[in-house]
């Protein structure tokens, strides 16, 4: 199917959000589609889908003229869309996920499951995307789950698939596997549109790279035509960062100490955990996602109790201290859910920079709220975070994934406690974002702070980390210095039974 | 041009919904067979007008204890407390005032004072009573505020139909109260202070909730429990707060219907006007919006007295003058609330 963009823009009130952009898509092709958060991809893509309206411009299909209000003619049109954040209901199977909206009737009105299950049968056996059709999909991991939304997508006859951002929560074998999926979509002469940050993936398996920035479209070229680093300098408009050199230095006092630590999982409690974290080091816990680091943050923040061990910071015992008293004691917390942890998204940027503070005079007058000098915080956050946003009193939802999470490790990291866990810090933010974060850590580290950064994300940990501790299965199954971290040492740990820990997926 | 074409695009809109309305009332009115002219005109005459404005007074002293409710409902609402229970908490309120000017001896202005300060007390603790369920036992707000509406009443109605029921009288409410104690009325009107209480209440809501630390922290916890919990913010304790003060206004309203309206506690005086579940569709249509939930609670006030003037003036019948007060507030409320929470930002951008 080939499709067409022409001349599209979008506005959304007075913010032009994608310019002018004329894109085409062809059959037998995967096409990249990069650019910081906030270029215009998605925006771009949900266009083509129908879920946002056209300012100006066309969209044809197979050369014929098409304009559709609802996202459901995109999809009897063959356009199918794997979004981000999966649409999928929890408390439903595979199977009915799958055909809900498009249920196969047999007589009498009743769904007519066996032939739903006969086309999944033959999904699955053309491009080797398979899973259990009956297990219910709250109980699926990640790229199970994602498997179900490309399901979802060929079950509907797609020609066109649009993925935004597939690989952000993979693990590298998963990735591997969608890849090999894509590749034998490709074949089958499927048009493919990848949404993506990373830009060793569009090197290893698209066709066509289109880079968009500030909702202009500034190249599109046939991937043998460009290079990994003109694609980077296109995404971020100019010269790219250099590499990042660590400061040697001897870390100092240790300033958490974790003896024994137990905490409750549904299934296997995480733990027994030890491990001190010094001033001045950064020390990462890598990990496939769900290996208990989350359960470990939330232990360690007090958002979840401790079932039993110690935690001292600062060489007091914090186990029986609330959240605000384990931040006053010295720890910052950059939360991985900036949407629902990290910010407040109905209030203004200048109410979430002000929460939490500790120093609760800078802020207030007695029982009143001094909403100037809040404001003047904010401000002082975003000129220093170059926070992209209309003011301190534009709402935090108005702003894009990049620049929330400037404003929520701004907050942080300002506090400059002695201690900060930073989680997944630079989970789906754009290049220019994630050097920056990953600067204001480094930074932070020389000067003398312990940070505690936890990621799934393996070259971030690798990059950063003076040492690297890795989780499997709710214990550390791993101890490796920063100097002699090497991808394969880490990933091998992080995969130590591999073989049954990833499932049966695509 | 631009700023014409703005006006046109932001008034059209009210212009359909005034015309909607107007279609309904008059099919509604010419299928009862009432005067179309003298039914309007009774509307409006029975919430603004009246010889020297006296329904105009009763549309503002109903207003008094509407918006005192649902003043006391956005408080906690805004900080994602569902407390439903405002009703209890008012008739802990009245109830505890009549009781306590009753038995109490003493100065009339002390009297007052002690059985105020009693009544908004009273009504914190039915409140906080919600709120230990909820954080110790488990049993959401929403469930646990409603069903403590029910306990209060009927001990109330218990109190004043047994123990410290005005046998004389033959109904089923309390002595009087001192009538040194009874809230004067404003100079040549039948309206009484009650409704500066409400007015300063309003106005500390306000203030309370734009201005002061507690109150952006309840909102921060009303917007994002997760993030509240996050930042460290005590949510716990704030919970128990705010339900008290919302409480505590509730019991206000209940003082102030029996100080200036009723002088006694009768049964069902103060849940049969639905006051409480008034408040909450004031505060609703709104939007939580604080500086609008005083205007909204009299706009709920004048439709109530406007509908209850069409049925004295053109002889609608009852429940046909409550249809025609139900068509306003639902198309009313499809303009307004649209249009208040898709500007959320701005509506609360100075919060």
């Amino acid at each position: 199917m080939q499709v067409a963009l022409n001349n599209v823009t979008v506005r959304f009130g007075p913010v032009t959000a994608v310019d002018n952009v004329s894109l085409g898509i062809a059959p037998g092709e995967i096409h990249a589609l990069v650019g910081e958060n906030g270029a215009g991809k998605s925006t771009l893509m949900n266009a083509l889908f129908g879920l946002v309206s056209l300012a100006s411009g066309s969209i044809s299909v197979d050369g014929a003229p098409c304009r559709w209000t609802l996202p459901q003619e995109a999809i009897a049109r063959g356009l199918g869309m794997v979004h981000q954040h999966f649409m999928l209901q929890e408390h439903m199977t595979v199977l009915e996920n799958i055909v809900l909206c498009a249920e196969p009737l047999g007589r009498f009105g009743f769904v007519d499951f066996a032939r739903a299950r006969a086309r999944l049968d033959e999904i699955a056996r053309t491009h080797g995307v398979k899973v259990d059709h009956d297990r219910l999909v709250g109980r699926l991991s990640v790229g199970e789950r994602q498997a179900v939304e490309i399901l979802k997508v060929l079950y509907r006859e797609a020609e066109l698939l649009i993925l935004d951002e597939p690989t952000a929560v993979l693990t590298p074998q998963e990735k591997d596997r969608l890849f090999a999926t894509l590749r034998s979509f490709r074949a089958a002469g499927k048009a493919i549109v990848l949404i993506t940050h990373k830009l060793d993936e569009v090197m290893e398996i698209a066709d066509r790279v289109s880079v968009m920035r500030a909702g202009h479209l500034v190249a599109s070229s046939s991937l043998e035509d460009t290079s990994k680093e003109e694609i980077a300098r296109g995404i971020v408009g100019g010269e790219l960062p250099a590499p990042r050199t660590r400061r040697v230095q001897e870390p100092g006092a240790v300033v958490l100490a974790v003896d024994e630590i137990v905490v409750a999982r549904r299934g296997r409690d995480v733990g027994p955990l030890s491990f001190q974290l010094r001033a001045g080091e950064i020390v990462g816990i890598a990990g496939v996602s769900g290996n208990g680091q989350s359960e470990l943050v939330r232990a360690l923040t007090g958002l979840a109790p401790a079932v039993s061990g110690s935690i001292a910071l600062c060489g007091k015992d914090i186990v029986a201290f609330d959240v605000e008293a384990r931040r006053r004691q010295g720890m910052s917390y950059i939360p991985e859910d900036r949407q629902r942890m990290g910010l407040a998204l109905g209030a203004s940027v200048s109410e979430n920079a002000g929460a939490g503070h500790d120093d609760r005079n800078a802020f207030a007058a007695g029982p009143f709220l001094k909403h100037g000098a809040m404001a003047d915080f904010a401000r002082s956050l975003i000129e220093r975070y170059r926070i992209r946003v209309a003011g301190p009193r534009a709402a935090a939802a108005t702003m894009s994934g990049g620049n929330k999470q400037k404003l929520v490790v701004g907050r942080e990291l300002s506090r400059n406690s002695p201690l900060v866990i930073a989680e997944n810090p630079t989970w789906g933010v754009d290049i220019g974002a994630i050097d920056f974060i990953h600067g204001e850590l480094m930074r932070m580290r020389d000067e003398g702070h312990a940070i505690l950064l936890v990621s799934t994300e393996l070259d971030e940990v690798i990059a950063l980390s003076d040492r690297i501790l890795v989780m499997y299965d709710g214990a550390i199954a791993g101890d490796v210095s920063g100097g002699e971290a090497s991808r394969d040492r880490v990933g091998a740990l992080m995969t130590s039974k591999s073989a049954d820990a990833l499932g049966k997926v695509a | 041009m631009s700023n014409a074409k703005t006006i046109s695009r932001e008034a059209l809109p009210w212009i359909f919904t005034i015309l909607w309305i107007a279609a309904i009332i008059l099919a509604l009115l010419l299928f009862v067979g009432a005067p179309v002219g003298e039914a309007l005109s009774g509307f409006w005459n029975g919430a603004f007008g009246g010889r020297r404005h006296a329904y105009l007074m009763a549309t503002l002293s109903r207003s008094a204890l509407i918006v005192g409710m649902a003043v006391s409902v956005m408080l906690s609402f805004r900080a994602g407390l569902f407390n439903i229970g405002g009703e209890g908490q008012l008739v802990a309120g009245g109830l505890t005032a009549a009781l306590v000017a009753v038995l109490l001896p003493g100065p009339p202005m002390l009297v007052l004072a002690v059985a105020i300060a009693s009544a908004m007390l009273a009504g914190a603790l039915w409140a906080l009573l919600a709120g230990i369920l909820q954080l110790f036992m488990g049993v959401p707000l929403l469930v646990g505020s409603l069903l403590l509406n029910y306990p209060i009443r009927y001990i109330a109605s218990y109190l004043v139909a047994h123990p410290f029921r005005d046998v004389q009288s033959g109904m089923v409410q309390s002595h009087l109260v001192p009538q040194e104690t009874w809230l004067a009325y404003f100079p040549g009107t039948r309206l009484d202070m009650g409704i500066l209480f409400t007015a300063v209440a309003a106005a500390f809501a306000l203030v309370y909730s734009y201005w002061t630390v507690h109150g952006y922290h309840t909102r921060l916890n009303g917007l994002s429990p997760d993030f509240a919990r996050t930042v460290g913010l005590p949510v716990r304790k704030l919970t128990l707060q705010t339900l008290a003060l919302s409480g505590a206004i509730a019991g206000l309203v209940g003082a102030i219907a029996v100080f200036g309206i009723h002088h006694r506690y009768i049964d069902g005086m103060l849940v049969q006007p639905l006051y409480a579940w008034t408040g909450i569709i004031a505060v609703l249509l709104v939007g939580m919006v604080p500086w609008a939930v005083p205007i909204s609670g009299f706009f709920f006030a004048a439709v109530q007295t406007g509908a209850a003037g069409m049925e004295r003036a053109a002889g609608v019948p009852k429940e046909i003058a409550l249809v025609v007060q139900a068509v306003i507030i639902l198309f009313v409320a499809s303009r307004v609330s649209g249009a208040l929470s898709s500007s959320r930002g701005d509506g609360d951008g100075h919060a």
